[in-house]
């Protein structure tokens, strides 16, 4: 493999994981926000 | 344990990290602490659970402190596929899972344990069969994540490996114990933002620090052929093989995947899952890819030993406050997975102990479920630090254990499918399983002559049986057939003959096969169907002190009546009623 596709393959993993954690994050801003408004639990 | 002298931590700092981390974790499990639990609750959370606390959670559990280090071993040891040959297969024991669990909540919507389920649809013997692998597997699991906390420390501190551990263990109790699961999925997210974000963050720095991409160059001439080959048959072979006939054995075997499932709401558990895959598969990957970037280095751990290799890096290429980072991702990791292992337990002994065999359905009561939980946790807790400070070599167990989830796979599956599987099939297929597989995984018998063709048959027979089951999931029965009767052919001119050499995964493949085999032929003739209706009436909530088990009377899952009784008038199940 070349210098950049070696790079590309390694690097992309950290990426992934970044939109992984954006998801997640959101998903659960917005369960939280929802528990919040309706005056329950979250859990 | 040889320490690593470049970038060791103090013992006031150490401890200063454990405090924030641990302290951190159990003001959070405080916020939803409630002066009385419910037992429900404590197990699985009300079943209606989000998607961004669940798919964390499931993430966050299946990523343990093992999985890290040995996806940078395998990266390391067969170059650039290896941590595609873990982190991939650990993946995929997620998603093959899921269109399973669809099926399972379907049948049991309220249950707690797959162990409960298998009591309500077969009986004692297969319950007390699964429970008894579980509880095994998650005390391992969980000294195994002691261990890992106690070398943790001890390499980049002044403690010593017990103090370590005891750190751990003592953290670990402190958010868990008091709201069980509840605490676990929470305290979960938040965990696995801080690992997700590290990843993140670290592996591109340590990337750059290390003089890459130039060093792909450099040292290139580092690298064998077969571990600069991105198709290795090395890596394959002796990495992903044995990973893809694990993939259902350990997804069916772990009860922290179980419970999440019946916590999760009904309608998410898809998109839940194929998070989770995704989560888990580019994180454990991501930091293999630490080991292939030690391959290009040259990198040798203290010691030859490749459990040195990530923190090694960490230390030689990150500044302190990333190390500090670094080390609150692995100590995250560890603690994630065993407060999901003590919460495993503790429902296993309030639901499948105490609550169906000890005192019964009908007489459990929701305050003794609760005291049983939090005994459980307390002694599984001292029971894995005293296995974690003896340091015993847990691999035997671990390949028993594995290869028991191996037996259980195709009874336990069919049993939510197949209306003829019967108890004694289920409990006579896995026991034949495990006899089988004894003596080709220790090697008590030579394989000279027809005994090694014969496993080979069993083996190929197993690859089919694997394949199968997996097409099943998603395309059903027909789909199934065809690519169990075609992989097992493709496979049987290589395999015949050789496969024997391979005592891992031909000892799994025959427990696959032989268990397969035994209750498909004991289930096939028999004229009894069972009505998976009664599953959904045999298992319920225990405590009705709160309607969901969260507080919040009134709360989705109480559209879903507690159901008291089977409803046919009979208190014990029995193998097929209908």
């Amino acid at each position: 493999m070349s210098t950049i596709a070696l790079s590309t393959y390694i690097l992309i993993w950290p990426v992934i994981v970044a939109v992984v954690l954006f998801v997640v994050g959101r998903a659960f801003y917005c369960e939280w926000a929802e528990a919040r408004r309706d005056g329950r639990s979250l859990i | 344990m040889d320490g690593v002298e470049t970038a060791q931590f103090g013992a006031v700092v150490v401890l200063g990290l454990l405090v924030l981390f641990y302290g951190g974790t159990f003001l959070i499990s405080t916020r939803i602490g409630k002066r009385k639990e419910n037992a429900d609750g404590y197990m699985t959370a009300g079943h209606n659970i989000g998607f961004g606390i669940s798919a964390a959670s499931m993430t966050a559990t299946w990523i343990w402190a093992s999985s890290m280090y040995a996806s940078a071993t395998s990266g390391y040891t067969y170059g650039i596929s290896g941590p595609i040959h873990y982190g991939l297969w650990g993946a995929l024991m997620i998603l093959f899972i899921y269109p399973f669990g669809k099926r399972i909540r379907a049948v049991a919507p309220k249950a707690h344990t797959l162990a409960e389920v298998m009591y309500a649809r077969h009986g004692r013997s297969s319950q007390l069969m699964l429970a008894g692998s579980n509880l095994v597997g998650s005390l391992i699991s969980l000294m195994s994540n002691f261990i890992a906390g106690g070398v943790l420390i001890s390499m980049l501190s002044p403690l010593n490996f017990i103090q370590g551990v005891f750190a751990v263990a003592a953290g670990v109790l402190l958010y868990t114990l008091w709201s069980g699961f509840r605490a676990s999925v929470l305290t979960d997210f938040v965990q696995v933002v801080a690992m997700l974000g590290a990843v993140a963050v670290l592996v591109p720095v340590i990337f750059f620090a290390a003089g890459f991409p130039a060093a792909f160059e450099t040292g290139a001439a580092n690298l064998t052929a077969q571990q600069g080959d991105f198709f290795s048959s090395d890596a394959f072979m002796n990495q992903g093989a044995p990973y893809i006939a694990a993939v259902l054995a350990y997804a069916i075997g772990n009860q922290t995947i179980a419970q999440r499932l019946f916590a999760v709401r009904q309608d998410l558990i898809k998109p839940t899952f194929v998070t989770a895959t995704v989560g888990y598969g580019a994180m454990v990957i991501g930091v293999g890819m630490l080991g292939v970037l030690a391959l290009y280095l040259g990198f040798e751990p203290t010691g030859g030993d490749v459990n040195n290799l990530i923190p090694e890096m960490a230390a030689d290429y990150l500044p302190p406050v990333l190390l500090a980072v670094f080390f609150l991702m692995i100590v995250g990791a560890l603690s994630s997975t065993a407060d999901s292992d003590l919460s495993a337990l503790s429902s296993i002994m309030m639901a499948d102990v105490y609550g169906q065999n000890v005192a019964g359905k009908e007489k459990a009561n929701p305050k003794t479920m609760l005291l049983v939980g939090r005994i459980t946790m307390v002694v599984a807790t001292a029971a894995a630090v005293a296995f974690a400070s003896l340091q015993l070599n847990i691999l035997d167990l671990l390949v028993f254990v594995g290869a028991l989830w191996g037996a259980l796979v195709f009874p336990v599956l069919a049993s939510f499918y197949w209306d003829k599987v019967t108890n004694k099939a289920f409990t006579t297929s896995v026991i034949a399983a495990l006899a089988v597989f004894l003596p080709v995984r220790f090697g008590w018998i030579p394989m000279d002559g027809v005994t090694g063709i014969a496993v080979d048959v069993l083996s190929v027979i197993g690859i089919g049986v694997v394949l199968g089951l997996m097409v099943f999931g998603f395309l059903g029965l027909r789909a199934a057939k065809i690519t169990g009767v075609l992989s097992a052919a493709a496979a049987a001119p290589f395999a015949i003959g050789s496969l024997h050499e391979y005592a891992t995964l031909s000892g799994s493949l025959v427990a696959y096969s032989v268990s397969t085999v035994i209750c498909w032929a004991m289930s096939a003739g028999s004229g009894e169907r069972f009505d998976f209706a009664l599953i959904a009436r045999r298992t319920g909530d225990f405590d009705d002190g709160d309607t969901d088990g969260t507080g919040n009377a009134g709360g989705a899952a109480a559209a879903v009546p507690r159901q008291t009784g089977d409803g046919d008038g009979e208190p014990e199940p029995a193998g097929s009623t209908k």
